[in-house]
Order: C-alpha cells, then structure tokens, then sequence
C-alpha cells in the first residue's frame, strides 16, 4: 500500500502528520543530542584532528590504541581491574543490606533513609574531594587506624591501596542499588518461604533457593547498571588520585579526558570512546549470554 | 513528502560529514578592523591568584571609567583546568576576545599563526615600542604576531627563612653545597625544598637545568627539536635519583601519602615548614607566599658549579595577552590590550601580580615609583646575572609533561632503572615532537 492511502485512525485527528508533530521534540533531541554526537564521534574518531588541522587518516587511530599505545591499553586493563573489583562488591554489599532492611523491626524507615543517602550525594565532586581528605597521611581514617594501635597506612602510594579507595567511595554509595534489590525482595511472595518454613528450611537455605532465584533478574539488571558506570569512571581517579601511583588508577574515561582536553587530540579521543563503547557492548553482551545460559540451565 | 520516508544512509553520512565539517574547524571568518572604536562588550580571560584577580578587576572598573562605552567581562580562575578550557572555547568559536595565554598554547592552538588573531593588524591601537624583537619573538607563530609578553620569569629557588634560620643553614650556592646540606636537614626532619611530578613538572626541571649547565646543551631548541640525547637524559634522571638518596627533597611515594593529588603549595608540609623551600617561577610564587602565614619565603641564588658557572637556567615568557581570532571587535579588543600593556596607572594597580612586566616603559616606569619589589622582583634580578636560556614552548605541552613525570615517577618508586626510563623517555618524546613537527 502506498503510504499516501494509509488511514491514521488515532484519536487526535486522521492527518498522517499530527502523530509526527506529536513525537518530534523526542526525535530533534535525539538527533540533536544523541544521534549528530554519536555519528559526530565516529568520524572524528577517523581524523587526526586538532584545533586548527583535520586530515583524515581511516582507522589509523583505532589501530594505534590498540596496537601501540601502552597509557592506553593500561588504562584499559585498569578500568576492567576496576570493574571486576567493583560490580559484585557492589551487588553482594547492596544485597546483604536490601535483606537486612527487609525485616520488620522499629525505624526501618530511618535505616532505608540513612543508608540511601550517600547514592543521593553520588557523583557530587565535593564527595570526592572529602574522601581524598579521609585516606592522607594525617587524615581520619589513619588517625582511627592509630587509635587501634596500628600504624598508618600510605593509601596513595601503593596501587592496591589507592585503587581500594575509589572502590570504598563507590561501594559506600550503594543505595540505588539496594533500593532495586529491597523492591525486588518485598515483591516475592510470601507464600514461597511461608511453604519453606513448612518444609523445615532454614533462613539461609530460604535466601539461596528462594530470594536469590526469585532476583535473578534484577540481579542482572543491576550487574548491567553498574557494569557500564564503572567501566565509565573518571570523577573519583580525577578527584582523589589523579591516575596515580604510575598510572595505577588510570582510567580509560581519564585518558580519553586528557587526549580530548589537555593534548586536544580530538580524534583519537573519539577513536578511544568508542573502543571504550565497543568493550562495553561486550562485556554486556557477555552477561547477556551467561543469563540465557542460566535461564536455560533453570528451565 | 518523500522527505519523511527513510533517506538512504549515503545521504545521511554526506550530512553528517559536512556538519562535521562544519564544527570541527575553526571559521576562517575573520573580522577585520574598521579603525574606530565602537560601543560593545569585551570578554577577558586570565588564570591566576587572588592577588591577579583583584589587581585586575580593579583595573577593569579604571578602563570602564575611560571608556566607558566598551564594558569589560570577566572570566576568571585558578589555573587547574584552565588550558581545557580554553582548549574547549577556541575550538568551539567562543573563546574570549582578549586572553591571558600560555607559553605553549601558540604550539597547540595556532601551530599555523591563525589560531589567535594577527596583531601586526592592529599596530595603530597597540604601543609596541617598549618591546624588543626578541621579546616580541616569543609571541609568534609561523612569523605571525598572535600574542604579547606581558613579563618573563625564571624558575628559581624560593626558601622559608624562617626555617633556615632556626637551624643555622645558609642557601646553598652550588649544587654540591645543596647536596651536602642534606646531612643537616635529615637531622632535623626537615627537606631543603622539594619538586613534584605534577602539572608544573617541577622536577624534571630541575634536573635539566643541572644537565644544561653540566653539558653546555639545551634540551629542546625554540622550534621542537631535542638537544638531550639518551645519555643526558639518563643522567638528569641520576641527578634526581641523588636528591632523593640525600634527603634533600622527599620521594614520590612519600609526597602522594601525604595529599594524594594535592598541589605543594597547598600540602601541610610545606605550610609547616617540614619542606622548606620550592622551586617555581617567579611570576606564580606569589600562591606560595599567600599560604605561609607565620613565615616568610626569600628567593635564593641560582645554583653554579664549583668553578661559578651559572649557565643552564631557563626563562619564559610568564603569560601573554592574544585575541580571539574569532573576535567581532578587533579595534576595541586592541585597544583594551594596549590600556592593559602600555597604561601607566594600570601598571601600578598590577604592580608584579603577573610578574615583572617585559614592557620597558613600564619596567622603568614601575622602578622609577619604587613599585619593583618582593621576592619575584628579587629573583629576576639573580636570574638576569645567569645568562639564562629561553625555555621552548615544547618543552610546556602537557604530553611532554606527561613523559617527564613517568620517567620520575618510575625512577622513584623503583619500578624501572634509569637506563630504562631515559630509553622510554627518550623514544616517546622523539616520536611525539616527530609527529607535531609533521602536522
């Protein structure tokens, strides 16, 4: 059928045009904040492309980032050292707690409200200039490791240590996380652990064959979330180590951030932002197939 | 209406392309001047401390008394981020329309002599007669004036003296002396001074003034070459690894424990005076100053060999005025720069907040009112009596900062030798000043 013939049969008028004009403010922003950026980036990313020069030079600065380029390939592995740590962490210490909260006890609410909190401060740069403060050489954390009778800790200068601080930060603020796992555990019905107990199943045996099937998907929702917000962290490395010590919390948001910014080599931060794009959609789709697989194995 | 069926994707690439096109270059549109001065809005840009930016503001409310149809907007900060933001406005055609610059961003930002308008247009409106050639050279690009010096400074020593007093040391006047002093400080658990691998790259300088005085070469020439060969570079990168070894500034590791990120002149130790002494450029140390409450800092000789030889140190053109080339106002932005470079009573109000002016009228003219004082002042004056070398603007940009400050860092934490981190170094900045001499 030709498209002048179609009848638009909706309930704000028959003229083909007014469900366009209805949707057009999403697709100008899309086009224009989404769409033009990204296309923008991957041509940018074939340029060698400064502020006064542009040539374009093909896939030149993706093979030279993958193939010789160590700040960045070690920003790559750091960023997924980052991750690996990070993202089930994060998903144990905010399941722990979205059960703990579970419960029925007085000032529940209180507790919720307290232990969100730190997730509404998210990302504030204050945040991480108070927790750069909080691991110097006299700050409290070591002062509270003084007063244990244990001698202090240099937090920066080894990579662990200054890698583990930007893991705590992130990890105290696992309140969104917890909310998504505490709606999702007030969802299961009771009838499950009340048909549990009857069977003589302890708390433990009810969370592993009941609580955690029943979360399977929100566990992977999450994993997803926080997967993509770590493989992009640049505010807490910029903030409280700046990459350091010898580049052992460089990130690979830092260093598109310094080609970009600093050194305005444009397109090879473009070409860096979407090998950075490429690995997430991997990794993504990784947990994609390890959930199939799972399912499958379930059913 | 076929418009609002799926175009084919070349059509949707061509656009893209050509929009591209259209953001990814600077316009070649270039206002030129009408010879007179207009009624309209000046943006200004500087980086600095508090001190620069209350003498400025002053001096803007003096210019707006003077000309008061063309109003001042200022845009101000500390200089942490600030080259990124720059960097964002000139590629992006908002850039300011006068702007306080940096040595090397007419390398980054006009390596062709069009990123910053062509000031030899503008002669009628600026008083270039207080500058000699060689000053003037130092703000053009592809023999194109983009920019003005607006005062050179040296990096050189500046010691809390309070310190130095109380444990009865003098300054050292040669670098033996300096290595020697390490004994009596390590006594007291205090550091003569101390560098860092931050974005000053403090260290490294250093180390190539020792190497520059030691061999007679310089280590970048003006147009992007290297003069250090893997052998010097070594051996700066011995140089340090001895001040560390003698206690006379502290590790890597120990300085990231302290603050992390923090910069030196903000960490506790310099400010109680655990580290007592920097090693900065004059026009800067005025942040250093501001900090020291209950002490005062000097400024120390610069530092010879045993025979007296002085050579090696390094000068550079502190900061310099340029305007947007995407400017609407090239006459009144012109005429703003002249007020701010030539104006008599304007120079009183900045006195030596952006360092000892370059401009001869207003040198002499600052000296004839007694003006040319402080710690700043009293460094340049040591600093002419070195024969100093005039830094390359290469030997700013922040990758080759990049390179200096891994090379340190692996050498301090021990995680490579200096063999190895001068063949690193050394490859990475032959390979990276090869592809800017290219582009």
């Amino acid at each position: 059928m030709k498209p002048k013939n179609r009848k638009y049969n909706n309930p704000v008028g028959q003229s083909r045009f007014t469900g366009l004009l209805l949707i057009s403010p999403f697709i100008v922003g899309f086009m224009l904040f989404s769409f033009f950026p990204l296309s923008a980036s991957f041509f940018l990313g074939m340029n060698d492309c400064g502020i006064s020069r542009s040539e374009y030079v093909g896939m030149k600065n993706y093979i030279d980032l993958l193939t010789d380029n160590d700040d960045f390939l070690q920003a790559i592995i750091v960023t997924l050292k980052y991750t690996i740590i990070l993202v089930p962490l994060k998903l144990i210490v905010s399941l722990g707690v979205a059960v703990l909260l579970n419960r029925e006890v007085h000032w529940i609410g209180t507790y919720r409200t307290i232990l969100y909190i730190p997730s509404i401060l998210g990302s504030n740069l204050a945040v991480a200039v108070m927790w750069r403060y909080l691991f110097t050489s006299d700050g409290l954390v070591n002062q509270f490791l003084a007063i244990l009778g244990l001698s202090p800790v240099g937090w920066y200068s080894g990579s662990i240590s200054a890698m583990s601080i930007i893991v705590l930060l992130r990890l105290w603020e696992f309140g969104s996380t917890m909310i998504i796992f505490l709606a999702a555990i007030q969802k299961i019905p009771l009838e499950l652990y009340d048909a549990a107990s009857v069977d003589g199943c302890g708390r433990i045996r009810k969370f592993f064959n009941i609580t955690l099937p029943q979360l399977k998907g929100v566990i992977f929702f999450n994993a997803v979330i926080q997967t993509i917000s770590a493989l992009q962290e640049f505010n807490a490395p910029f903030m409280i180590t700046g990459g350091g010590p010898l580049k052992s919390t460089y990130t690979t948001a830092m260093y598109i951030y310094d080609a970009a910014f600093s050194e305005w080599n444009v397109g090879v931060a473009n070409a860096a932002s979407w090998i950075l794009f490429a690995m997430s959609a991997l990794i993504i789709s990784l947990i994609f197939v390890v959930r199939r697989k799972t399912e499958e194995r379930s059913k | 209406m076929k418009i609002f069926y799926v175009p084919t994707s070349i059509k949707i690439i061509a656009v893209i392309m050509s929009t591209i096109g259209l953001f990814a270059c600077n316009s070649e549109k270039i206002t030129e001047p009408d010879g007179k001065l207009d009624s309209c809005t000046l943006r200004f840009s500087w980086w600095g401390g508090d001190d620069r930016h209350s003498a400025t503001l002053k001096a803007i409310e003096l210019w707006e008394k003077i000309h008061p149809e063309i109003k001042i907007e200022p845009e101000y900060g500390g200089w942490d981020g600030w080259t990124e933001k720059i960097n964002t406005q000139v590629a992006g055609n908002t850039a300011p329309d006068v702007m306080q610059i940096n040595y090397d961003w007419l390398v980054t930002l006009s390596s062709d002599g069009k990123g910053f308008y062509d000031l030899d247009k503008l002669t009628d409106y600026i008083d270039l007669s207080g500058y000699s050639d060689e000053i003037l050279s130092f703000g053009k690009s592809q023999n194109c004036l983009n920019a003005i010096t607006v005062s050179m400074s040296g990096r050189g020593f500046f010691y809390n003296s309070d310190v130095y007093k109380k444990l009865g040391i003098s300054y050292p006047k040669t670098w033996n002396e300096l290595i020697t002093s390490g004994n009596k400080f390590e006594s007291e658990d205090v550091y003569p001074f101390d560098l860092d691998t931050q974005s000053g790259a403090t260290a490294w300088y250093l180390c190539v003034v020792y190497i520059q005085q030691t061999t007679g070469k310089q280590f970048l020439t003006m147009d992007g070459k290297l003069g250090f060969n893997e052998e010097d570079i070594k051996s700066a990168l011995d140089f340090y690894v001895t001040l560390e070894q003698n206690h006379i500034i502290r590790t890597v590791k120990e300085r990231s424990d302290e603050d992390g990120n923090d910069a030196l002149y903000q960490s506790p130790s310099f400010i109680n005076g655990k580290v007592a002494g920097v090693f900065e450029w004059g026009s800067t140390i005025g942040k250093y100053e501001s900090l020291l409450e209950n002490a005062k800092l000097e400024a120390g000789p610069y530092l010879s060999n045993d025979s007296g030889n002085k050579n090696g140190w390094m000068t550079k053109p502190s900061l310099l005025y340029a305007i947007s080339a995407d400017t609407k106002y090239p006459d009144e932005a012109a005429e703003f720069i002249n007020f701010l470079l030539n104006d008599t009573d304007c120079a009183e109000i900045f006195g030596t907040t952006r360092g000892i002016p370059a401009n001869k009228k207003i040198y002499d003219f600052l000296e004839s009112k007694n003006e040319l004082s402080g710690i700043s002042y009293d460094s340049s004056e040591m600093l002419s009596d070195a024969n100093p070398i005039t830094v390359s603007p290469y030997m700013e940009l922040s990758k080759m900062k990049e390179y200096y400050n891994n090379a340190i860092d692996s050498v301090s934490y021990h995680t490579a030798t200096t063999e190895e981190a001068a063949a690193k170094m050394y490859d990475s900045i032959t390979r990276y000043l090869r592809k800017i001499n290219e582009t």
